[in-house]
């Protein structure tokens, strides 16, 4: 079972993610992710202080609105001590004066009241959409500097939710602190007031307040054991509905509607008991609270305040205040325990989001590093070695030499490092020892940016992005004019499918492009890795997922697109091999020869054994037809 | 409006619950009401206005305990009622989005591909969290709180009528005003909400897709392109979002001003009431404490007109999901298949996606049981197109699809589907292990039945080879397979599912030689006496074939079987000639290669 985050593992689309292999980039050393800690601290310093310096840009809007805040609550808290007034000074002694001057002051006091939650109202979301806006883009243009590795490792549906739902919760956490800071100041204030007027009627009406609390501690331990219980069944319930949708051609086709529709319903129906149970707790709260104020208004105020009237110690006007305070007390007191446990989720979103932002990225540019001027494509790996994890080199000792224009075939079995070996060109990852020149720079040592601009590379999967083709063509020189992408269009054999769509090169792709077929997904990779003319190509088995008829309308183009440009090619197929100028063989790391088809094959090493060895089985598999269940083949012409 | 009432119908399967949650708050709102009747009493009791203004009054002890104690009594009994009625209004809001949570699952796995190809996951799944929620709040709050707001105001208004006329008139003048503003910032919300949704998909959409294809941005350094199109997007859902918050907040303070202004008012004009004698303190004070309990009503009006405004758009989006009509539908009076014998026809067959060019034009294929042909053609030809009509993927636009005579749109979709296999170009793993994995299609199947499928499949060797077997976690969090592997995967899935009628999409041509000949010997295994469709790239796929059916445009361009078209020369000869020579021609110079190899 596989357990999204809040927001729905968005896991499906990982699907993508499968152009680099199981012998791609890894990095152990950078740790993965926690688990998803649901509860945390109520106050998390370090969150805190780290949120602080996202607020600070807005510090006037928020100072802003604390100022309001606290003016609201003043409002709030006199309102009651207005009608004492009123009552006891002005209409008890029968002064109409009195009562004007009271009248006007609270109708004052109401507009100031209107305007402080009015600016409170403006300036609150300002910063909260403000802080979270920061947090947003922060956290994507933290992800774009992490190495390809880190994303193959973490599965998209937990960065998804790191930087959807966790960003929510962190940016409600500022509005929760004003709150609860409002909160805190009411029940201060009417504490105090009520003290101020009467400490004998303040504290026999306040006497309930201690059981209240017993209740909202009890209340709290169950809410956050409820909280996890709903949090993980939603999670549940969203990871498999996403699983459904994507993987919905497979289950339409081999008719699994009923057992997983019985499936989610289970999920379903937890979701719904704990909920259930949720709602039969926090729905005992609030009557809690009614029995409470009643408590306090009937034996504290009416009866204890009515004997106190009596014997003339105390006006009614004092009554009907305590009535109002009373009434206003347990509001903020309910917040208080709801905040609680909304706290505890920011601060673990906020350990969550930060946790991401302090991944260190491995590859980072020098500060002094120069920019890279016009490629002219000359390769030299110096004595390179990789390895991911200490002591197990991926790639040993590598020197080659790859001359501008040149045309590279990298062969290999799998494992043997090849996807490593060009996606070193890219920094895809830094070596761990030697060194990677480009024109005699060392890469590391150039703005990697302005390098890989002049670089191009065609992966495995053809990845898509929504938009129109052009958008996709143009992806890697957003600056190529209409004319340039029709040139690479027509360079790699995709202008004719793409005229015959309805709207030619305007079309609008679908979700990773699935209304085009794979081939054609593919020829529009190869245009979007020319369209910018670049003068290195790596082509990283590229030629997978092609069918044979579009593999050849490319190769043709293909020939040609390379030429006078320097590319490595990792491919399988012989035909590539064979018109390569060079074909490094890999082995365990290792470079072992290099050569072209034919002095490779006289030589007699690796590349020769690999060669009988595949080639030979393959040739069986393709003319004894198996097992002979197969009908012979038809004879050829 | 529409949508409000169809989200009340779901709440009306309900309704004894829902008749439950109305008649309690009812008792809730009418008990909660006795409160500042009997506490204005009391104050009336300890006070009156002489004629030397305001006096205190004896008044027995007895009166006072009789007086709190019918306010604690009156609380106690509201506090049962408010218990009753939040429960009952937060279980039927979390049933009915249950039950939508049920129906949108169901609804999807039943729309056919083309309704699929055009939604995007992510916006499937706000609808499936986001929108849900929208609609539970607005059966909490909408649909009983609304009612409860109203309901109080109505009641209040009569009892200050009966007290005073015309201060209850000072005093709840707000309330036309409170009218106003609802309908106005109701309109404005639901469009504002709407926006809000629709920049947020977007911007979800581009996270999304630069985390899957990461290494894309990676490969060309597109970082800060793709730093600017995030960062625009969460810019715009800034703006839009903060108009939204500002208009909701303010429209709340707007709300408590008018009722605070009438507290003010109250006081002023009530209390000269009290001065000249035309109203008593206790009279005063239930105005008061009548006023001050719409006060979290008043509040949660803005909440409740919010709830509204984005049920409508919610509601809308969910509705859109659960009323879509799926192109293909199974017949009323639709018959079960049964086990196929499997002659398949293609008769005169067109289709067309939406809106596009037609992709088939009267197309004609007819396979006898157990044969195997083979479809080939450019990509965009229609080859894919072709065998996803077959298990009514999508539904022909002209001409029939026919299985044994009959055509397939007369049997249930379950029976066809189950007569059709098909392996697939892009496999889906669920998460779990292999063995479920493998039996995806037929879950009661036995391990032994597994194996054996697994062993057909070339992928029994793998599978041992794991650490935990057939238990391995595969899928999102578990292991990695490789493209061939997964293939062989599906492979195993449909021999398990043991259909006559198999469609193999064998366009991945090259993974590496080991992987090719293994999936070669598991297509072998799995085509063994089914009536076979498959998209075919490779020669001895093409020349074991019965019949080869070469595509173009979407028309059939030649048909034959490898001899007689390479006889008639044309299309096919060209490709043989271009791609498939090669490729044999290849092979041989590597058989040759290999033997040089084995002498030096």
């Amino acid at each position: 079972m596989r357990a999204g985050g809040p927001g729905g593992g968005f896991g499906g689309m990982m699907g993508g993610m499968r152009g680099l292999q199981a012998g791609g980039i890894h990095s152990p050393n950078m740790d993965n992710l926690t688990d998803e800690n649901v509860v945390g601290k109520v106050y998390d310093h370090n969150v805190v202080v780290r949120l602080a310096t996202y607020i600070m840009p807005y510090k006037r809007d928020v100072l802003i609105s604390v100022a309001a805040v606290l003016l609201y609550t003043v409002g709030n808290v006199s309102i009651p001590l207005l009608m004492m007034l009123g009552i006891n000074w002005a209409i008890n002694d029968g002064e109409m004066w009195r009562l004007h001057v009271i009248g006007a002051t609270f109708v004052g006091v109401t507009f100031m009241h209107f305007l402080s939650n009015y600016i409170q109202m403006v300036y609150m979301p300002k910063v909260g959409q403000g802080v979270l806006y920061s947090l947003r883009t922060a956290m994507f243009n933290h992800l774009q500097t992490l190495s390809p590795s880190f994303f193959h490792r973490t599965p998209v549906g937990r960065i998804m939710s790191r930087s959807q739902s966790d960003v929510l919760q962190l940016q409600e956490t500022f509005e929760l602190i004003v709150q609860s800071f409002s909160d805190i100041l009411s029940l201060v204030g009417i504490i105090a007031m009520m003290l101020f007027i009467d400490v004998r009627l303040a504290l026999i009406s306040m006497s309930i307040v201690p059981v209240l609390f017993f209740v909202l501690g009890y209340w709290q331990k169950f809410a956050r054991h409820s909280f996890m219980r709903i949090r993980r069944a939603i999670a549940m319930v969203n990871g498999e509905y996403n699983q459904n949708i994507t993987g919905v051609r497979v289950v339409e086709s081999l008719n699994r509607q009923d057992l997983n529709l019985k499936h989610f319903e289970s999920l379903n129906k937890e979701h719904l008991d704990a909920n259930l149970e949720a709602s039969r707790f926090s729905g005992g709260l609030q009557p809690m609270v009614e029995i409470l104020i009643g408590i306090g208004m009937g034996f504290g105020v009416v009866l204890v305040g009515g004997i106190m009237a009596q014997s003339g110690s105390l006006e009614w006007g004092v009554l009907v205040a305590f009535a109002l305070w009373i009434q206003r007390f347990f509001e903020p007191v309910r917040h208080l325990t709801m905040q609680y446990s909304q706290l505890q989720r920011a601060m673990a979103a906020g350990v969550r989001i930060f946790e991401v932002l302090d991944l260190k990225p491995d590859v980072i540019d020098e500060e002094d590093a120069q920019e890279m001027p016009p490629v002219k494509g000359h390769i030299k790996f110096e004595d390179v070695s990789f390895h991911y994890v200490p002591d197990v080199d991926v790639l040993k000792e590598i020197n080659l030499d790859i001359k501008p224009g040149e045309n590279v075939a990298v062969v290999g079995s799998t494992g043997a490092g090849k996807t490593t070996l060009v996606t070193l060109i890219h920094r895809f990852a830094d070596v761990t020892q030697g060194r990677i020149t480009v024109d005699g720079y060392d890469i590391r040592q150039v703005n990697r940016q302005s390098m890989v601009r002049q670089m191009s590379m065609v992966l495995q999967e053809p990845y898509l992005f929504s938009g129109t083709i052009t958008d996709n063509i143009r992806y890697s020189a957003e600056d190529a004019t209409e004319e340039e992408v029709i040139a690479a269009g027509k360079a790699v054999g995709a202008h004719e499918f793409i005229m015959g769509l309805d709207n030619g090169y305007d079309t609008i792709l679908a979700e990773r492009g699935v209304n085009l077929s794979v081939g054609q997904r593919q020829l529009l990779s190869f245009a979007r890795a020319i369209v910018g003319n670049p003068r290195i190509i790596i082509l990283d088995e590229a030629t997978a997922n092609i069918d044979t008829q579009t593999e050849l309308l490319i190769q043709d183009a293909l020939k040609r697109i390379l030429k006078g440009r320097t590319s490595i090619v990792i491919a399988h197929r012989l035909s590539t091999i064979r018109n390569a100028d060079k074909i490094i063989v890999l082995d365990h790391g290792r470079v072992a020869e290099v050569g072209n088809h034919n002095e490779l094959l006289k030589s007699g090493g690796v590349y020769a054994r690999l060669h009988a060895v595949n080639y030979g089985i393959s040739q069986r598999g393709l003319t004894s037809s198996g097992d002979g269940l197969v009908p012979a083949p038809a004879s050829d012409d | 409006m529409q949508i409000l009432i169809r989200i009340t119908l779901m709440a009306w399967r309900y309704r004894t619950r829902l008749t439950l949650a109305y008649l309690t708050f009812f008792c809730a709102v009418g008990i909660s009401l006795l409160i500042p009747y009997l506490f204005g009493t009391s104050i009336d009791r300890l006070v009156s206005v002489g004629d030397d203004g305001i006096t205190g009054k004896d008044v027995s002890r007895s009166t006072l305990v009789l007086l709190a104690t019918a306010i604690l009594v009156a609380s106690l009994v509201r506090g049962f009622f408010d218990f009753a009625r939040t429960y009952t209004v937060d279980s039927l809001s979390q049933i009915v989005s249950y039950d939508f949570r049920n129906q949108l699952y169901d609804k999807l796995q039943h729309l056919s591909f083309a309704y699929h190809d055009k939604e995007h996951t992510g916006n499937l799944m706000s609808k499936a969290t986001a929108d849900v929620e929208a609609v539970r709040r607005f059966v909490n709050m909408g649909l009983v709180r609304s009612l409860e707001v109203v309901l109080r105001i109505i009641a209040i208004t009569a009892i200050l009528v009966v007290i005073d006329w015309k201060l209850a008139l000072i005093s709840l003048a707000f309330v036309p005003f409170l009218v106003f503003r609802t309908t106005l910032v109701m309109g404005r919300l639901r469009a504002m909400w709407t926006r809000v949704q629709e920049v947020m998909g977007e911007t979800v959409t581009v996270l999304q897709e630069n985390l899957v294809g990461i290494h894309v941005v990676k490969a060309f350094g597109s970082e800060e392109f793709e730093k600017k199109k995030f960062a625009e997007r969460a810019q715009q859902l800034r703006g839009e979002y903060f108009q939204s918050e500002k208009l909701q907040g303010t429209n709340s303070a707007w709300m408590t001003f008018y009722f605070t202004l009438a507290l003010a008012l109250i006081l002023w004009v009530g209390g000269r009431g009290v001065i000249q004698g035309d109203l008593t303190p206790g009279q005063l004070t239930m105005f008061i404490l009548y006023l001050n309990q719409l006060t979290f009503p008043i509040r949660m009006s803005a909440f409740i007109i919010n709830s509204f405004s984005r049920a409508i758009s919610s509601g809308k989006r969910l509705f859109d999901v659960l009323d879509a009509r799926s192109p293909v539908e199974e017949r009323p009076q639709a018959e079960d298949l049964g086990r196929a014998m499997g002659r398949v026809s293609f008769e005169d067959l067109s289709f067309a996606y939406e809106a596009r060019l037609p992709a088939l034009k009267h197309v004609d294929i007819e396979a006898e049981p157990g044969q195997i042909t083979a479809i080939l053609g450019a990509p965009g030809s229609g080859k894919t197109t072709v065998v996803n009509l077959l298990p009514r993927f999508y539904d022909v636009t002209d001409g029939r699809v026919a299985i044994d005579g009959r055509d397939i749109r007369e049997f249930t979709l379950a029976s066809l589907r189950r007569n059709v296999g098909i392996v697939q170009q892009d496999v889906f793993l669920f998460g779990g292990n292999i063995r479920d994995n493998i039996a995806y299609g037929s879950v009661d199947s036995s391990l032994e039945d597994v194996v054996a499928a697994a062993k057909v499949a070339q992928l029994h060797d793998h599978i041992m080879s794991l650490p935990d077997g057939y238990d391995t976690i595969v899928g999102e969090r578990g292991t990695t397979l490789s493209g061939g592997q997964r293939q062989r995967l599906s492979i195993a899935r449909t021999i398990l599912i043991n259909p006559p009628i198999l469609i193999l999409d064998d366009s991945t041509s090259s993974v590496d030689v080991e992987t090719e000949r293994q999936i070669h010997q598991a297509m072998t295994g799995v085509m063994r006496g089914r009536t076979t469709f498959v998209i075919a790239h490779r020669l001895s796929t093409v020349q074991d074939a019965d019949l080869i059916v070469v595509l173009q445009d979407g028309e059939v361009a030649q048909r034959g079987t490898h001899t007689e078209l390479m006889i008639e020369g044309g299309m096919y000869r060209d490709i043989y000639e271009l791609q498939l020579r090669p490729q044999e021609e290849l092979l041989l110079d590597a058989a040759i290669a290999s033997d040089d190899g084995g002498h030096a």
